[in-house]
């Protein structure tokens, strides 16, 4: 099975209060190793609350997690563990930095692990190198830096613990151009160097496609779909219903079908686009 | 665990005291204390636990969100009806040991302090149960307004805008170290383990990007406010203006009443 499987999983918040409020209700879905799985769903669908289940962060109301066919609340007691296995990159993990130098605040999750030392020291340079944090940066203080600097400091923070499965929140947001492509390309490395499988929640639309291998998608707690980028976007329709929307690139073809243009319109990244115009100019060409 | 803490702990039941001036409330709960420190005897001081009894059940906050704020409070009054039972003079030994001595008087002492911290949590619990923490600023700021005749007129009004920002920011804060305490743990950070010192260490990444999270709100929203042409109470009025209603005069003098029936009970016996 899968390296990350969750079963039935169902999270009320608020335990007996009269305001009872699924925020996760039955989820279930199965995540193999290595794969990219993008998460998308409207503000309140539960995203966030299902990914902090993945590293034991909450326990669940029913159900369970198992990470390598193993119940991650099996013990309680070695629940820490697992969060090392499983890391997770909170929205806005800037906001976390704490340490006085860069390179003591990338040492926080490895130290906790047991590290130390050389291993230690080694395992952060290992991360400072792929994620492009230079030598000249470790003694600096992470509150110097600029935005995307920071952002990439606490990514490694978490990357450092060498987690199996990755999962970002929202990694991108509040990023410029420049920087959201640097945290799309630092996630990117650190899969092919590690083999890691990657979670990402995101609200591009455009990153999913480009870089998912399947997409999960949330409405009200539940899973509305989970699938291959072709079958999620292919649904326009069930999309927008739930707040949600497909590529720009699929919603100009989309618009261009509807024109009169004879065009297909399961396009989901510019690539694709390219190859689809070439296509259209070489038919226009032989006819 | 940190969303167990309640501040301001507002319980909404729409009673008689609820809709009482919150000036007059504090007045009153002022005055509730007054009299209960007054009481010397029994009589008296039975009379002001019957009186602030009678103010819990108008309130109509259930009596178990009382008794919640007396388990915080519990150790403290325990260690005063401790210290007060070896400090009686007179009555009736009950047990002698070296230089300690038990006597009657001294019980006595004891259940009566114990009584009197009792009724004194139980009245101003009172207060914020039936008070929003936003109308007791304004009230404190009110009550607090003839300091304007000494030159303090914007030591008030920042004060109380000061006790506003801190009470709205509270469970903003509280969401706040959650959501970094999540993080920590995502990075294995060990929160629950460990002895005295190594919890105060582990508390280290917790408090720091709280702190500096603090200060960044506080520059922003002290911008926000300039934005909307805030410069400290000259001249500012209010959304909802406190005005004494016939009910809060009744109740007044009820407790005007009451506090004079204590006097007498404390002269007759």
């Amino acid at each position: 099975m899968g390296i990350l499987e969750v079963k039935n999983l169902t999270h009320t918040y608020g335990g007996s209060s009269p305001f009872i409020n699924d925020a996760v209700s039955n989820v279930s879905f199965s995540v193999e190793q290595g794969e990219i799985i993008g998460i998308i769903g409207h503000t309140g669908s539960g995203k966030s609350t299902l990914v902090q289940h993945l590293n034991g962060l909450l326990k669940p109301t029913d159900g369970m997690v198992l990470f390598c066919d193993e119940d991650i609340w099996a013990n309680p007691k070695d629940i820490r563990k697992i969060r090392s296995k499983v890391g997770l990159v909170f929205q806005y993990p800037e906001y976390q930095l704490f340490e006085e130098t860069v390179f003591a605040d990338i040492s926080f999750g490895p130290k906790n692990m047991g590290l130390c030392g050389e291993e230690l020291e080694k395992t952060v340079t290992e991360i400072c190198e792929l994620v492009g944090v230079k030598p000249e940066y470790y003694e600096k203080s992470p509150f110097d830096l600029s935005g995307g600097e920071k952002r990439r400091v606490a990514i490694a923070g978490v990357m450092a613990m060498k987690p199996q499965v990755i999962i970002f929140d929202e990694p991108t947001a509040g990023l410029d151009p420049k920087g959201r492509e640097d945290v799309m390309k630092i996630i990117k490395d650190y899969r092919i160097a590690t083999g890691a499988t990657v979670i990402i929640i995101s609200h591009s639309m455009e990153d999913m496609a480009l870089l998912a291998d399947k997409i999960l998608v949330m409405n009200k707690g539940e899973i509305y779909k989970f699938g291959s980028v072709y079958d999620v976007f292919s649904d326009v329709e069930g999309l927008r219903n739930i707040g949600l929307n497909v590529p720009i690139v699929t919603k100009v073809f989309l618009q261009l079908k509807e024109l009169g243009v004879d065009i297909k319109t399961e396009i989901f990244t510019v690539e694709n686009a390219i190859d689809e115009f070439k296509k259209l100019k070489e038919g226009n060409k032989n006819a | 665990m940190l969303k167990d803490i309640t501040f301001g702990q507002y319980y909404d039941s729409k009673s008689v005291i609820h809709k009482l001036d919150p000036r007059v409330k504090i007045v009153l709960m002022i005055l509730f204390i007054v009299f209960i420190f007054v009481s010397q005897n029994f009589f008296a001081l039975i009379f002001s636990a019957l009186s602030v009894f009678l103010v819990v059940l108008a309130s109509k906050v259930p009596l178990k969100m009382y008794l919640k704020n007396m388990k915080a409070i519990l150790p403290v009054l325990i260690f005063t009806a401790v210290i007060n039972v070896f400090y009686g003079d007179g009555g009736k030994v009950l047990l002698s040991f070296w230089i300690i001595e038990i006597n009657t008087q001294g019980i006595y002492k004891a259940v009566f302090m114990a009584l009197r911290i009792l009724l004194l949590i139980f009245i101003s619990s009172a207060l914020t149960y039936t008070t929003t923490p936003n109308d007791l600023t304004d009230a404190i700021e009110s009550l607090l307004s003839p300091l304007r005749f000494v030159g303090l007129k914007s030591a008030v009004h920042t004060l109380a805008m000061m006790m506003t920002i801190a009470l709205r920011f509270i469970p903003t804060l509280i969401e706040e170290a959650e959501k970094i305490m999540n993080a920590q743990k995502a990075r294995g950070a060990d929160l629950e383990s460990g002895g005295l010192v190594d919890r105060v260490k582990a508390l280290i990444p917790i408090l720091i990007p709280l702190l500096i999270s603090s200060v960044r709100r506080a520059y922003e929203l002290a911008e926000a406010m300039e934005c909307r042409c805030y410069n400290g109470g000259e001249g500012k009025t209010r959304m909802k203006q406190m005005k004494m209603k016939i009910t809060d005069f009744y109740l007044s003098s009820v407790a005007v009443l009451m506090c004079a029936v204590v006097i007498v009970l404390n002269i007759l016996f």
